[in-house]
């Protein structure tokens, strides 16, 4: 019985695929981790079993708020820690939590900055500071080594991976075709495709190009946006609303694709594996919705 | 004729005088020389054949001298003739001679015949003899056979056997000397010595009977002085009551009760000894009794019918009565069939659990006989009168009552599964029609009478009394916890009723001092109304709705703000935490599924109930999770202000509430745990 209340009040928070891509891991706010086989799920016998996870732990006291995959390792970040998982040992239903790796990781938290930490060492290399509140999204523009944060200050700052100056900010409130103030002037999701950045949260989700600095089309959608990708020529965006908004860089949007979820909190392409190429999106339900054709929801896996 | 009167003085005269010699001689004397002429000699001598021809001749002389005197007579002579007269005198001469001859005759005849008759007599005289003789000889013979048919008594009785007797009797009396030869001896000697040892027994057994009048005499003398005793030992019973009940010791009340109770069916003593046992043992608050008719136990002691073959019977003569009779009968027959199949035990058990407050929760358990289950009925006692809540008419309903005890035990059907073959054959479709008369057959019931069924799950291997006691120490600590809960929810719902949300000082500190938000309202709602409602689709699918939970409605309300609470409360309250499901009207419609923070407010009150509880049992869960609403609902009224920076005029709500931020995440949400005694709100 208690099972399915905590069922009924869970909310995902963050998925992320594995390194072969077979498998996805996604956070909740009770603090647990689920991994799931999406082999097992996509497979033609696939049962409901198989829409379970293969393991579900306990990873943090509060909730999970991102999940980030690196070549071997699974990083979870709860309230103030960050874990490490590695992914083999998770696929055989261990866990233990160590860190090797030979890049940096940049962690944006609820201290209004930005820490790059170097994952061999475990070291913080440096703090960028420049929010005023706390940040909601990272994302890193690699070919110009610029990491791009927005936060609930309602600002976007670009931030040189080098030098770890920042380079422009851009307070997307202030911008009459984006600003939603009804909603307020938080920005809660960043993305980024060379010269074009999505940004979205209290305000509208716009499109912006990174040279000018300048929204080139805002999106008509109606609630505050929590996640967007870019994926080829299309913009997916999830947020308040049962739904996953596909639009066009024009600035329409193409169509909503209903899903279980009254809202949705994160969505995930599985791009590195090319067989299992899925879209999972979760949200305020216990439910990850996966679409194997972007245009339709194919089944549901459950915690 | 003159000469027949000489002929008959003749024969006077010859016949006297073999007889009187002396007169035949006086007549001798009488008649000079007169010859004495006797006939009878003369018969003797004469000669019949010589006196036949005489008769002959002289008959042929008298024809001649007849016809010579009709000759003469012809020939003309005279009447007077010599001739003829002559002849004449020869006729009276023959005639003379042939009256002899008839006289000869005569007195032939008769001698023959006196002859004849003398031999006669002496023929029968001999032949009575010869019968005679025979007769006796008859007699005799009968006498010889009945003499020798003789049974003697002495043979009807059992001698013994003859070794035994020459080993026993003494020398005297079996003479084996003289016995051995002659049968009759031994016979004799054998009854002698019967007859002494009968006499001997005899004397015995008189004895013995005076024995057992004075021993029975004495025993009678010692009764009447027990019974002398009674009406004491009686007094000093009742002397000792208020006695017993200073000590607590309730003997005599046991004793009875114990009277009684050989006459209760077995599942009830079982519970009546194990409930007892309990009682006295860990629970001083729980008494059982006996109630019900104990006469009518007694009479059903007697070998029950088979109430199987009672129904063939019946049936059949149902069938004929069917094609005499209308329908109503059938459907009476059947009537008094159910009635006989579901009747119950006459005595009945009373278990008494007594709250602390004073409170009394009343179990009256029932035998049904025929199908051999268990049932209870229930009725709270309490000290103080419980009027006044209107929602918590349900909660002390005794049909309700003791739903789901045990975890889905719902006490509407039997458990015994060969019920159903026998409702089959009455056309009982469903017991639950009947279980607000007979009580309710939940299986912990069963399992207390030590009646154990078959039903899929798995099953101890215990029976009886085992199986009893293993499970009452839980069931009654259940029952009281239950029949706690329901009162204290009862005083809760009376004061919640007046938009009062009880707090007890052990659970202030779970809440902020100052709480703005207040509940207006407060009702009950049916199932349907429940099902009816658009935000609880979501628990419904989950499935965690049944049809015997208790459905309420609450409001909240903080200025124009209204938050619509839809409670479901299992009856296991507060093992089970009530569930709620949240709908705020301001500023438009939201719900828990629409809005994250709702669904975030539900979950503070739904998922994280364990820091709710308060002080054990556990009683003030559901006023506490009100309680949380309300401050929740402060929280996001005062926060959500904060989203809209551009807006223009005043807040409805300022913000009192201390948070440390007051969004966090993806979704927003806002701080809803309070934190003693810092008295701020955070993020969980």
């Amino acid at each position: 019985m208690f099972i399915s209340l905590q069922l009924l009040h869970m909310s995902v928070f963050s998925q992320s695929f594995s390194p072969c891509g077979r498998f996805l891991a996604a956070g909740n706010n009770y603090g647990e981790i689920a991994v799931f086989s999406l082999s097992a799920a996509l497979s033609p016998d696939a049962s409901e079993a198989s829409q379970k996870p293969i393991l579900n732990f306990t990873a943090h006291d509060g909730p999970v708020f991102s999940l980030l995959s690196t070549d071997t390792h699974l990083l979870s970040a709860g309230n103030g820690e960050i874990s490490a998982w590695s992914w083999a040992e998770l696929i055989k239903k261990v866990r233990i939590s160590c860190s090797v790796n030979d890049n940096s990781l940049i962690v944006g938290g609820g201290d209004n900055n930005i820490h790059i930490m170097d994952m061999e060492t475990g070291i913080f290399k440096s703090v960028l500071k420049g929010h005023t509140d706390y940040i909601h999204c990272l994302c890193f523009k690699e070919r110009e080594e610029e990491i791009l944060s927005g936060g609930e200050d309602g600002a976007v700052r670009i931030w040189d991976a080098r030098t770890n100056r920042p380079v422009h900010c851009i307070e997307v409130f202030k911008y009459e075709e984006c600003a939603r103030p009804q909603f307020g002037k938080w920005i809660s999701c960043l993305a980024t495709d060379s010269d074009w950045m999505l940004c979205g949260g209290g305000p509208s989700l716009s499109l912006w190009h990174l040279r000018s600095m300048s929204p080139t089309s805002v999106f008509p959608l109606p609630g505050c946006q929590r996640e967007a990708v870019f994926y080829q020529d299309l913009i997916m965006s999830v947020g308040e609303g049962p739904h996953v908004s596909h639009c066009l860089h024009g600035g329409t949007v193409k169509a909503q694709i209903p899903c279980t979820p009254s809202s949705l909190n994160t969505l995930a392409l599985n791009l590195k594996n090319s067989e299992h190429r899925v879209m999972t999106v979760g949200g305020s339900s216990h439910q990850i919705d996966v679409f194997t054709n972007f245009s339709y929801r194919a089944f549901s896996l459950s915690f | 004729m003159s000469s027949d009167a000489v002929k008959k003085r003749k024969p006077k005269v010859i016949r006297s005088e073999a007889g009187a010699p002396e007169t035949k001689r006086g007549r001798a004397e009488g008649d000079q020389d007169v010859r004495v002429y006797n006939e009878e000699v003369e018969l003797e001598v004469r000669d019949p054949q010589q006196d036949y021809m005489l008769y002959k001749d002289t008959c042929a002389a008298l024809a001649k001298l007849m016809e010579e005197i009709q000759e003469l007579k012809a020939g003309g002579a005279k009447v007077q003739s010599v001739e003829i007269e002559e002849r004449r005198t020869q006729c009276s001469v023959h005639f003379i001679t042939l009256k002899k001859l008839n006289r000869l005759a005569h007195m032939r005849l008769k001698k023959g015949r006196d002859q004849t008759h003398e031999a006669k007599q002496r023929v029968d005289v001999l032949h009575l003899q010869l019968q005679n003789l025979l007769y006796e000889v008859m007699h005799l013979q009968k006498e010889i056979g009945k003499c020798l048919e003789f049974r003697s008594q002495h043979e009807e009785i059992e001698l013994v056997s003859e070794e035994e007797f020459f080993q026993e009797a003494p020398a005297e009396i079996s003479r084996p000397h003289v016995t051995r030869d002659d049968q009759h001896q031994l016979t004799l000697a054998r009854l002698d010595w019967e007859l002494e040892q009968r006499k001997r027994l005899a004397e015995q057994y008189k004895m013995s009977l005076a024995r057992k009048e004075k021993i029975q005499k004495a025993i009678e003398q010692k009764r009447e002085y027990l019974s002398s005793l009674q009406p004491g030992l009686q007094n000093i019973m009742q002397a000792s009551l208020p006695v017993q009940e200073y000590l607590a010791i309730p003997f005599e009340h046991m004793q009875k009760q114990a009277e009684v109770a050989r006459h209760l069916p077995p599942p009830l003593y079982v519970l009546l000894v194990q409930a007892g046992a309990y009682g006295q043992a860990c629970d001083k608050n729980l008494s059982v009794s006996i109630s019900g008719d104990v006469d009518e136990a007694k009479a059903l002691s007697r070998p029950p019918e088979d109430s199987q073959d009672d129904e063939s019977d019946s049936d059949a003569e149902e069938e004929q009565q069917n094609t005499k009779r209308r329908r109503a009968t059938l459907g009476v027959q059947l009537d008094d069939k159910r009635k006989e199949m579901l009747r119950r035990h006459p005595l009945s058990l009373c278990v008494d659990l007594k709250c602390k407050d004073g409170s009394v929760l009343h179990l009256f358990f029932y035998y049904l006989m025929n199908l051999n289950i268990l049932t209870v009925k229930t009725k709270v006692s309490t000290t103080t009168d419980l009027s006044g809540a209107v929602s918590a008419g349900e909660l002390l309903n005794s049909e309700s009552l003791l739903n789901c005890l045990y975890a889905s035990d719902h006490g509407k059907e039997t458990p015994n599964p060969a019920n159903r073959y026998q409702f089959d054959k009455v056309g009982i479709t469903t017991f639950g029609d009947y279980v607000s008369d007979l009580g309710h057959p939940f299986v912990w019931v069963q399992k207390l009478g030590g009646l154990q069924f078959s039903s899929g799950g798995a099953q101890s291997g215990l029976t009886g009394s085992a199986l009893s006691a293993s499970h009452m120490e839980r069931t009654m600590k259940l029952l009281r916890g239950r029949l706690q809960a329901r009162l204290a929810l009862h005083k809760q719902f009376s004061s919640l009723e007046h938009s009062i949300i009880p707090v007890s000082s052990e659970c202030q500190h779970l809440f902020p001092a100052k709480v703005v938000s207040g509940l207006v309202r407060w009702t009950t709602m049916s199932c349907q109304e429940f099902t009816e409602l658009g935000f609880v689709q979501h628990v419904l699918k989950a499935g965690l709705v049944h049809e015997t939970d208790l459905f309420f409605m609450a409001t909240v309300e903080r200025g124009t703000a209204r938050l619509r609470a839809a409670v479901v409360m299992n009856p296991r309250y507060p093992e089970v935490a009530p569930l709620f499901s949240l709908s705020l009207h301001w500023k438009g419609e939201r719900s828990g599924r629409t809005d994250d923070n709702l669904q975030a407010m539900e979950s503070e009150v739904n998922v994280f109930r364990s820091e709710l509880q308060g002080p054990r049992p556990g009683l003030q869960l559901l006023t506490n999770q009100i309680q949380r609403l309300c401050v929740c609902l402060d929280v996001y009224l005062e926060t959500e202000s904060q989203v809209c920076d551009g807006s223009e005029g005043p807040k409805e709500f300022p913000r009192e509430k201390m948070c440390l931020r007051t969004a966090r995440g993806p979704s927003r949400l806002k701080p809803f745990k309070y934190n003693h005694p810092q008295g701020f709100f955070s993020h969980r």
